[in-house]
C-alpha cells in the first residue's frame, strides 16, 4: 500500500538547510494498523505530512496504492488526497459554523458529489461512529471525544485506503482515547490501512507494528 | 457551484462580524450613492440647460447690433447701431452661398386675440428658413413661405400655448389652421401651429412672414437679427466665418474695430461645443469622484477579505487536506468579495435612486431639470462594482491559495 525508498527531506531556514529526513525505508502493508512514534524533532510530524500528500520531498521515492508520487503537482496532490487518504487531527480541525452532518459531508463537496447524496451518506458515517443523533449539532455543543468520532466520520466517508492520524488522542483523556482507539481498529479491521502518529505508548501498544524515528532515521530494524 | 454549502460560506463571513462587515459595506454603498447623486445632479443640470437653451439648432450665427461704446470716423460714442435691409442685402450678397438665411424682426408683449381669448406673446417675423434654423416643429399646416414673404401676406403660425391659451379646450392644431387671429388690431389667418417640446417660451411665440411684420410694425427697415445657419461646416470654418463677418459688418456700420457692442456675430457652434466641453468635464469629474469613493471603498473590501483570509488560515488548510483545490478556494473568497460589494453597491445605487426621485420635483428651474439616473450608468456602476470586487479579492485570495496545508496540521 504505501512504499517509500531512501526519502530525504530538508527544510532552508535562512542560509541553512535543516535535513529533517534522513533516508526513510519503509513499507507499509494494506489492512496494516501501524504506529509512528517518536520524540519531538525526530520527524514524525514531517513524515506524516510527505505520507499525506501535504508536504513534498527532495530525494527517494514514495510509491501510494502502487501509483508513483514523485513531483506530483499541488492540484494531482489534491487529486489523491481526496480519492485515496482520510485525515484525522489531533485538534479535530472541524468547521466550526457547520452541523457535524455538514463537516462529514464537506470532503464529498469537493468530489463533486449532489448534496442529497452528501448528506445521506454523511449521515451513514455518522450512525457508523454512533453520533446520528449528533447530526445537526455544532462542534462547539459536542465533547472532545464526539468531535474526534466527526472528525473520523469525516475521513472516511470518501472512502480512502488510507487513514493518516496525527496524535488522534492527543487532546482526550484516556477514557475516550481508549473509545477512539477502539473505533480506529473496528475501520481497520474492516481492511483500511491506518497510521497514527502519537507518543503515547498505550496507544502505540495497540498496533500492528510500531515504526520509531530518531533524528530522521528509522530506528532498529523492526520494519 | 453557487449551491447552499457556498451561500452558508459567504453568509458565515458576512455575519460573522457585523460591525466591521456592516462598515465595509457602508463605504461601498457610499460609494455607490455619491457616484449616482452627482451623475443624476449633473445629467439634470445638463437637461435644464439643454431645455432653455437647446431648443435652436446649435450649427447657426446670429447677427445682431447694439449701441456701439466707442467714437469712431467722427460719429460719437453711445449711439445706437442699426442693421437696414440694405445692409442685410449688402451683406448676404458678399458671403458665399449659405445653407440657411432669416431676417428677424421681434415684437415681445404682442397681444393676440381669438374670439373672446387674448394674451401677451411674442411675436416674430421671419424668413423661410427659421423652420430649419430654429428646428421649428410644425404640427399642423404649414411655415411661413416664400409667397408669404413676396406678398406680405397676413398669415400667422403659432405656438403650441398659444393655441392652448386661445382656443376653447380640446381644439386640435388641424381645427385652428384656416381661423383668424388677430396680432396687435390686425387680421391674421393661421395656417400652421407648431411645438416645441425642449422649450418653455418658444411655445408662447407666434411667427409671421418677415415683410408682413417690418411693414406693420415696425414702420422702419430696420432687421432686428439675422441668423446665418451653417450647415455641416466645421467649427473651424465657422470660426474664420464669423471673424471675417463681424469685421466686414463693423466696416460698413462704422463700428470701431475693438467696439464690443456696436454689432456683433454670435457663433452658436462655438457656444455648443464650449457647453459640450462643460458637461463632458462635468461628467468626468463625477465619475472621477464617484471612482475614487469606490476605490477607497474596494480597499476596504480587499482589507476585510485578508482579516478573513488570516482568521481562516487553518480552516483553508483543512480544507485543502479534504481535497479542495487552488481554484475552489480562490472561488468562494472572491464569491465573498462580489456578494458584499453588489449587496452593499444595491442598496447604495436604491438610496441614490430614490434620493434623485424624490427631490425631482421640487427642483424644476430653468437650468435644472429632470434629475434621475440613467440605465446604462446604473449598469455600468454595477459592472465597476463587481470588477472591484474581483479586483480586491484576488490578493486575499492568492494568499490563501499559497497557505500549505501543512500548516493546518500544526497543532501549537
Amino acid at each position: 500500500m504505501i512504499e517509500l525508498k531512501s526519502i530525504r527531506k530538508a527544510y532552508q531556514t535562512g542560509s541553512q538547510s535543516l535535513t529533517v529526513l534522513k533516508g526513510i525505508d519503509c513499507t507499509i502493508e494494506e489492512g496494516e494498523l501501524v504506529a509512528i512514534m517518536g520524540s519531538s524533532g525526530s520527524g514524525k510530524s514531517t513524515l506524516l505530512n510527505v505520507l499525506g500528500l501535504l508536504d513534498d520531498f527532495d530525494e527517494g521515492s514514495y510509491v501510494l496504492n502502487g501509483q508513483n508520487m514523485d513531483g506530483l503537482s499541488e492540484k494531482a496532490a489534491a487529486r489523491y488526497r481526496s480519492d485515496f487518504l482520510g485525515f484525522v487531527f489531533q485538534s479535530f480541525n472541524l468547521i466550526s459554523y457547520k452541523t457535524a452532518l455538514e463537516n462529514v459531508a464537506l470532503p464529498l463537496y469537493y468530489q463533486g458529489v449532489p448534496r442529497k447524496e452528501r448528506q445521506a451518506r454523511a449521515l451513514s458515517f455518522l450512525t457508523k461512529v454512533g453520533l446520528a443523533d449528533w447530526a445537526e449539532h455544532l462542534p462547539n455543543q459536542m465533547s472532545g471525544g464526539q468531535k474526534q468520532r466527526v472528525a473520523i466520520a469525516r475521513a472516511l466517508i470518501a472512502n480512502p485506503s488510507v487513514i493518516l492520524a496525527d496524535e488522534p488522542t492527543g487532546a482526550l483523556d484516556s477514557v475516550t482515547s481508549d473509545e477512539v482507539m477502539a473505533l480506529l481498529k473496528e475501520i481497520n479491521s474492516e481492511g483500511i490501512t491506518i497510521v497514527v502518529v502519537t507518543h503515547e505508548n498505550e496507544i502505540a501498544n495497540q498496533c500492528d507494528r510500531i515504526i520509531r524515528l530518531k533524528d530522521g532515521r528509522i530506528e532498529g530494524a523492526n520494519a | 457551484m453557487m449551491d447552499r454549502d457556498t451561500w452558508l460560506e459567504i453568509f458565515h463571513t458576512v455575519l460573522s462580524n457585523p460591525l466591521r462587515t456592516g462598515l465595509t459595506g457602508l463605504s461601498i454603498a457610499l460609494g455607490i450613492f455619491i457616484l449616482v447623486v452627482m451623475q443624476g445632479l449633473g445629467a439634470g443640470l445638463e437637461t435644464g440647460v439643454k431645455q432653455t437653451f437647446g431648443d435652436d439648432a446649435a450649427n447657426l450665427m446670429e447677427v445682431e447690433t447694439g449701441n456701439a461704446q466707442l467714437a469712431f470716423r467722427g460719429r460719437k460714442p453711445n449711439r445706437r447701431v442699426e442693421l437696414h435691409n440694405a445692409d442685410e442685402q449688402a451683406m448676404r450678397s458678399q458671403m458665399d452661398s449659405v445653407p440657411a438665411w432669416s431676417r428677424l424682426v421681434y415684437r415681445w408683449g404682442s397681444t393676440v386675440r381669438y374670439g373672446n381669448e387674448q394674451g401677451s406673446y411674442g411675436l416674430r417675423g421671419v424668413d423661410p428658413d427659421q423652420r430649419e434654423i430654429g428646428q421649428v416643429n410644425v404640427t399642423a399646416g404649414r411655415f411661413v413661405s416664400d409667397r408669404d414673404i413676396d406678398q406680405r401676406r397676413k398669415v400667422a403660425v403659432i405656438g403650441g400655448q398659444v393655441l392652448a391659451d386661445l382656443f376653447p379646450r380640446g381644439t386640435k392644431p388641424e381645427q385652428a389652421v384656416g381661423s383668424w387671429i388677430q396680432v396687435r388690431g390686425i387680421q391674421f389667418a393661421v395656417v400652421g401651429t407648431f411645438n416645441q417640446t425642449g422649450s418653455r417660451w418658444e411655445n408662447r411665440s407666434v411667427y409671421v412672414p418677415f415683410s408682413t411684420a417690418q411693414k406693420l410694425f415696425s414702420n422702419s427697415d430696420v432687421v432686428s437679427r439675422v441668423a446665418i445657419g451653417t450647415g455641416e461646416a466645421s467649427i473651424d470654418d465657422t470660426r474664420e466665418t464669423t471673424t471675417s463677418l463681424t469685421g466686414w459688418l463693423k466696416d460698413r456700420l462704422v463700428v470701431h474695430p475693438d467696439d464690443a457692442e456696436g454689432v456683433w456675430v454670435d457663433n452658436r457652434n462655438e457656444q455648443a461645443e464650449m457647453y459640450r466641453q462643460i458637461f463632458s468635464g462635468i461628467r468626468l469629474f463625477v465619475w472621477f469622484v464617484g471612482m475614487m469613493t469606490l476605490l477607497a471603498g474596494a480597499m476596504g473590501v480587499a482589507n476585510i477579505m485578508a482579516i478573513v483570509v488570516r482568521e481562516r488560515t487553518k480552516e483553508i488548510g483543512v480544507r485543502k487536506a479534504l481535497g479542495a483545490t487552488s481554484g475552489s478556494i480562490v472561488a468562494q473568497i472572491v464569491q465573498e468579495a462580489v456578494f458584499l460589494m453588489l449587496i452593499s453597491g444595491c442598496i447604495g445605487l436604491l438610496a441614490g435612486t430614490w434620493l434623485l426621485q424624490g427631490i425631482a420635483p421640487f427642483v424644476e428651474h430653468d437650468f435644472f431639470s429632470n434629475p434621475r439616473v440613467d440605465f446604462r450608468s446604473a449598469l455600468l456602476a454595477l459592472g465597476v462594482l463587481i470588477f472591484v470586487g474581483v479586483i480586491s479579492a484576488i490578493g486575499p485570495a492568492m494568499r490563501a491559495v499559497s497557505i500549505r496545508p501543512v500548516e493546518a496540521l500544526r497543532d501549537e
